[in-house]
């Protein structure tokens, strides 16, 4: 009896230790790269350098933060950044049009809504693997707005782009607007993960999608509104992108968010296999990455090297996180 | 060929599931038999037939073919003996030809490539010689469940088998399915071949079988000619003279209809399936293995789709649309195979425990820790669950507090009526119960239960009426002071239905 006690407890420690590692590890590694980062910069923690960054991160963070949502739920979207490229076009188009700020913001919001909402049927109701549906999609939204771009980039009217250009170099309070938007998408989508039916429902779906649905769930409608929530925040990543562009090229605008967002999501300890969603894991991932990015330039690395430094990290962040909760 | 086994045990831990159990199939004058293996669930039908099929090694004992002896050790080891075990659980490959599946492992070859042709031809014959009419070019994916377990048998006799076993081969048959398959097995009994064929269904075994073993926790304790026996033997040796300790009074529960279920239909696994639940009721459908009811239990709960029928609760019609809508209807369910279908391993107890809440009841915008915290303090008091801190993963602890867990997060919406399959599997003796008082303290509060079960002394501590199912139909209705455990299993084994039939 004792001996079954004692034995109780060392699996608890255990629990707890993995589930502190899986939760907090990312920090830990954070850490290691500001040291990094110093070393190669001297400014590397000056309030300059940290906002640069979390300006540079905004753009793909909130994609990050919408791609946790459907790793959570057993998901995945390989289309988001070809739904940046098109969204942010089209809100090109509609903007030299009717120069109106909160109008575009509406339209690319929505149109990502649309968008994500054609992977939700193909995936909910037709039942494709994520992984086919969204390279499908991916190939097909990339396709389109490369034709419609078949004469040269997508560029705001040079009348109206100095309102346009304050979304990405005004600032409120010394932070800059971008900051702010993603730090509030960021704190919402948490919100809503954790304290909210819909982020229970991706949570269960995730891991059990079977014990889900005999809960009363109603599984394709959540796995239907999780994808219009990754296009929602595409929407939003191609508005933060016209802002700091203020010209698309279609065949690059975009080009491999999937690539930064799955590696951000990985970092902060999401499950890859769903069922375990880390909002704040993903916010500080795509802030390494960005990091990164900036240490390899300012220690000089070819920047087509960059590639290949992602999918090294990519791959140890999932190895690190998969050991202890190994089922 | 004659197989005898002789004085075989299997230990499993320290509990024996087989305990030196004497086994004879065939004859050394070379004819076939067909021999019928019966047993309760758990009774070691399976080991027995494991050892045989070299899946699984005895702990002790000999096995004799042909007055040999000899050491089955593998599937292999026995294919070579001429022993195949066709499992009910069939073991195809869907993508590819059914001539393909008969040689799988045993190609034929012809100067290093697959010689085609001769295995095709080679498969018609046998597949004509059995007098099944299937293409040995079809894709077997294309063909329905009988036709792939004919394929099974098919590959069997290919390889020259001495002995078929065929366990439950009828489970998901129509009853002319059935005759056609009975035609293939007397055709190869005629051929020499001995089959065992394992069943619940009475009928079914006095139809085509000559002998008969039946095993009950594990020792033999009848062997014989099937002549010799009728259904009320073979169930009185498949029951034994059990007697159970601490008698369990329940007072009538008067007729006041709650649900009513109308005409319940879903081929090939149910029909007409019509019943009354009273208030305050346990009601427990039982019967053996492959008789419809996980299907039915299903049904009730809108996660499989009728053909036919309705329901009614009191007195109005349910919508059968959706899980959700039947959930709002006032009825929840407490599933069978906790880790598949009520688990959700990644989650706190609390999440796991609320999660009905969330779908059935939470209203406001944001859900409140504290109150959730609450809401487990409360229902773990009602189902005592024992649990270090609700935080933890559900998979933190024992199945019997994980499944008190499953039924809090089903009584906290608090529905009329409760439908619960399997409600003790995997759950420890003291913990089973720990669940017989829940669903007792339930149906004194007025709350109405269908619970799914084939333990007879869990029905007996549970049940004020017992509805017995055979092969997708109702076939006795028990009171309580009318049940036994001897009269469930002879209507259980579909022994009623021939008793008429023969009239």
């Amino acid at each position: 009896m004792m001996k079954m006690q004692a034995n109780l407890k060392d699996r608890e420690f255990k629990l707890s230790f993995a589930d502190f590692y899986s939760k907090y590890g990312y920090i830990i590694s954070f850490i290691v790269l500001v040291f990094i980062g110093l070393y190669f910069n001297k400014s590397f923690l000056s309030i300059n350098n940290i906002m640069t960054l979390l300006v540079q991160a905004s753009v793909k963070g909130v994609i990050a933060i919408g791609l946790t949502f459907a790793i959570t739920c057993g998901l995945f979207d390989l289309s988001l950044g070809s739904q940046v490229a098109f969204i942010a076009g089209m809100g090109v188009v509609l903007y030299n049009a009717i120069p109106s700020i909160p109008l575009t913001l509406l339209f690319m919001l929505a149109f990502g809504c649309v968008l994500g909402s054609v992977n939700g049927l193909l995936v909910a109701h037709f039942s494709m693997p994520p992984f086919i549906a969204t390279l499908a999609t991916q190939a097909a939204y990339r396709s389109i707005i490369t034709q419609l771009g078949a004469e040269g980039p997508f560029e705001i009217n040079r009348a109206y782009l100095e309102q346009f250009r304050v979304v990405a170099t005004g600032s409120l309070l010394g932070i800059p607007y971008m900051v702010w938007i993603f730090a509030i998408v960021a704190a919402l989508g948490g919100l809503v993960l954790n304290r909210t039916k819909f982020g229970k429902y991706v949570t269960a779906i995730g891991s059990n999608a079977n014990a889900a649905r005999l809960a009363g769930i109603n599984v394709k409608g959540i796995k239907t509104m999780v994808y219009v929530l990754t296009g929602c925040m595409a929407g939003l990543s191609g508005f933060l992108l016209t802002a700091r562009l203020t010209s698309i090229t279609a065949a690059n605008a975009g080009l491999q968010f999937e690539l930064d967002g799955v590696a951000a999501v990985a970092i902060g300890g999401s499950a890859m296999s769903g069922g375990r969603g880390r909002i704040l894991g993903s916010f500080f991932g795509i802030l390494m990455l960005q990091m990164i990015e900036s240490i390899l330039i300012a220690a000089a690395v070819p920047p087509f090297l960059s590639g290949l430094v992602k999918g090294i990290i990519i791959i140890v962040a999932v190895l690190i996180q998969d050991r202890p909760s190994s089922r | 060929m004659i197989v005898e086994m002789k004085k075989i045990s299997r230990i499993f831990g320290s509990a024996y599931a087989l305990k030196d159990v004497d086994f004879t199939v065939g004859s050394a004058d070379g004819s076939g038999e067909i021999h019928a293996l019966l047993g309760e669930n758990g009774a070691g039908k399976s080991t027995l037939m494991n050892i045989l099929g070299g899946v699984l090694p005895p702990t002790s004992g000999d096995i004799f073919v042909d007055g040999n002896k000899v050491e089955i050790t593998s599937v292999k080891r026995a294919k070579e003996l001429g022993i195949r075990f066709v499992h009910q659980e069939l073991s195809m490959f869907n993508h590819l030809r059914v001539y393909e599946n008969m040689f799988i492992g045993e190609e034929l070859t012809k100067s290093g490539l697959l010689d085609q042709n001769k295995m095709i031809q080679m498969a018609e014959e046998t597949l004509t010689n059995l007098g099944i009419n299937i293409n040995p070019r079809t894709v077997v994916g294309e063909l329905d469940m009988p036709s792939k377990q004919m394929i099974e048998i098919a590959r069997a006799v290919r390889t020259k088998s001495k002995l078929i076993i065929l366990d439950e081969p009828t489970s998901s048959l129509t009853n002319k399915e059935i005759q056609a398959l009975f035609s293939i097995m007397r055709n190869l009994k005629e051929q020499g071949v001995n089959l065992i064929f394992i069943s619940h269904k009475l009928p079914e075994i006095m139809e085509i079988c000559e002998k008969y073993t039946v095993l009950r926790d594990g020792s033999v304790v009848g062997t014989g000619l099937i002549k010799d026996v009728d259904e009320n033997m073979i169930t009185d040796m498949l029951v034994g003279r059990k007697i159970y300790r601490g008698k369990v009074e329940k007072p009538k529960v008067p007729h006041n209809p709650c649900l009513q279920v109308k005409d319940f239909t879903l081929e090939p696994y149910f029909r007409n399936i019509s019943f009354e639940l009273n208030r305050g009721e346990v009601l427990v459908l039982t019967g053996l293995r492959g008789d419809g009811r996980a299907q039915l239990a299903e049904a009730l709960f809108g996660v499989t789709k009728v053909t036919s029928g309705q329901m009614l609760k009191d007195g109005k019609p349910v919508n059968l649309k959706s899980i959700k809508s039947i959930i709002d209807s006032g009825i929840g369910m407490i599933q069978r195979n906790r880790k598949e279908r009520s688990i959700i391993p990644d989650m706190s107890i609390i999440d796991n425990l609320s999660i009905a809440n969330y779908v059935a009841k939470h209203k406001k915008p944001l859900i409140n820790f504290k109150e959730e915290e609450e809401r487990f303090r409360k229902n773990q008091a009602i189902t005592n669950i024992k649990a270090a801190n609700p935080l933890n993963p559900i998979t933190s602890l024992s199945g019997g507090n994980q499944q008190k867990v499953i039924f809090s997060r089903w009584l906290e919406i608090d529905r009329d009526i409760y439908i619960m399959d399997n409600p003790t599997q995997g759950v420890d003796v003291g913990a089973k119960q720990e669940i017989y008082n829940i669903i007792n303290d339930l149906a004194k509060k007025g709350k109405s239960m269908i619970v799914f079960s084939e333990e007879y002394p869990e029905i007996y501590q549970i049940a004020d009426r017992v509805l017995v199912l055979y092969d997708g139909s109702i076939v006795a209705e028990l009171s309580r002071d009318e049940l036994s455990e001897n009269k469930v299993m002879y209507y259980a084994t579909g022994s009623s239905i021939r008793k008429a039939a023969n009239k």
